[in-house]
């Protein structure tokens, strides 16, 4: 009788607790977004599957000795992951569209102002009560603005560890619904002439190009922004390997072996950060509610710079492509070449969207730099 | 209450210098990528189709006139 007494205080259903039930009922949610919505599956599954896992008591996942907790703690808190993550997307990026067609940087710039808009609306929550965030937590939410996962999780992991969870599922959801987010406000900013403008072909871009392109960006970073060199290091690694075109079996693995045993990790540690105590907080609404705020001013702010652009250049432009400067690459160009497809059908703008998103990508790289030395320190 | 103006001046600042950050790098980065363009010839490594194009035909000549050859003896050797 003892006995069984002892194993029915060890079984699940005596410890479980409210806030543990609801987590892993939020991790079937993520599980659910995967799965049948196919929602970025690659992370939201391995994240779902981690809250699970994460919320079962007396396993200990999340203790010292837990699975969850060494992969947390190696990959995640000494930001390898994500980096590792970099390096593979640096590998997959064809910078191509953007070195022949410069200009374009400037909306990957514009489109930042999400994120910064962001970090002063964060600030501004703590006016309501239950809000207290402080600047290096405010910064690690606004960065969801970049729309970049991995950077967004290094930057969490080094300002702001305690709301990881939150700011990596925000990121990863509203990166799935670029589609839903962002025609609405291109098509409120944009007249139908404008988003009619067809552009002029790029010109062809030579390998030499392509090969010096990542060591001057590396080379510029390490002059001006030394905290962005993590990640614009590990990006530029990538790229030279794609595009030297001497270690294509290197490139090859970043590029996927890499990038996808890297990717299981980092989603189950971020799932093992979905614990009750951490998640089920106000401040995770405010997280949510703060990252659709900040997709929404990025494509905002990267359509205007377009608009600006396309009236200065005489209407060689087409400012659909601006929303495309908040990266989430590709998808976010896939967006503008459907956007542009609805008032022109013989309009493809996928190849000029193209050098904004990855304009993107390294503007929210930047930014991150900019963040980490300016609130990291 | 000063200290939410105090923290909100201080997000203001780091809105104003965070942009002005990332614009003058991604500008110099345009700078940088422009030179580029002017010093690596744009396309001293593309023209390669037009190097293909004169040999190609060779050996497709060369296959048709080794095959009508081969038919030609076939036939005579036939008639013989």
């Amino acid at each position: 009788m003892e006995g069984l007494i002892k194993l029915w205080s060890e079984t699940g259903l005596a410890n479980f607790e409210f806030g543990q039930l609801v987590m892993m009922a939020v991790g079937l949610l993520l599980l659910y977004l995967a799965i049948v919505r196919k929602f970025e599956p690659l992370l939201l599954l391995p994240i779902g599957f981690g809250a699970v896992l994460a919320n079962i008591p007396n396993a200990g996942f999340n203790d010292e000795g837990g699975l969850l907790y060494y992969i947390y703690h190696v990959g995640i808190e000494t930001g390898v992951f994500p980096l590792l993550i970099f390096m593979g997307v640096g590998a997959l990026t064809d910078f191509g569209a953007l070195i022949a067609n410069p200009r374009m940087l400037l909306l990957g710039a514009a489109a930042q102002f999400g994120i910064f808009a962001t970090l002063f609306g964060a600030i501004l929550l703590n006016a309501i009560p239950g809000f207290d965030f402080s600047l290096a937590d405010a910064s690690a939410i606004a960065i969801i603005g970049g729309a970049d996962g991995p950077t967004a999780i290094f930057l969490a992991s080094k300002l702001a560890p305690d709301l990881l969870g939150a700011i990596a599922v925000a990121a990863y959801s509203y990166m799935a619904l670029v589609p839903i987010i962002q025609p609405p406000i291109m098509k409120a900013l944009t007249t139908k002439e404008e988003r009619e403008i067809q552009m002029e072909q790029l010109r062809p871009v030579s390998m030499r190009e392509k090969i010096i392109f990542p060591i001057a960006v590396l080379g510029l970073t390490i002059l001006f922004l030394p905290a962005a060199t993590p990640l614009v290091g590990m990006f530029c690694l990538g790229n030279l390997m794609r595009e030297s075109g001497v270690v294509d079996r290197l490139s090859k693995t970043a590029q996927n072996e890499l990038i996808n045993i890297v990717t299981i990790f980092l989603g189950l540690a971020v799932g093992s950060k979905l614990s009750a105590d951490k998640f089920l907080t106000v401040e995770t609404l405010g997280i949510l509610g703060l990252g659709a705020v900040a997709f929404g001013i990025g494509t905002a702010s990267g359509v205007l710079m377009a608009k600006l652009m396309s009236r200065l250049s005489g209407g060689k432009i087409n400012p659909l492509i601006g929303a495309a400067g908040v990266s989430a690459v590709p998808m976010a160009a896939r967006v503008v070449n459907k956007v542009g497809l609805e008032s022109n059908p013989h309009n493809f703008l996928l190849m000029h969207a193209m050098g904004p998103n990855v304009a993107g990508v390294l503007g929210s790289a930047v930014a991150a730099g900019v963040l980490l030395s300016l609130v990291g320190g | 209450m000063m200290d939410m103006t105090e923290v909100l001046l201080e997000a203001a600042t780091l809105m104003g210098v965070g942009m002005i950050a990332v614009f003058s790098f991604l500008s110099l980065l345009i700078v940088a990528v422009m030179g580029l363009a002017k010093l690596a010839p744009p396309l001293a490594d593309i023209p390669e189709p037009s190097q293909a194009l004169p040999t190609s035909p060779q050996p497709a000549n060369n296959a048709t006139v080794v095959a009508a050859i081969t038919a030609a003896v076939q036939q005579y050797r036939k008639a013989q």
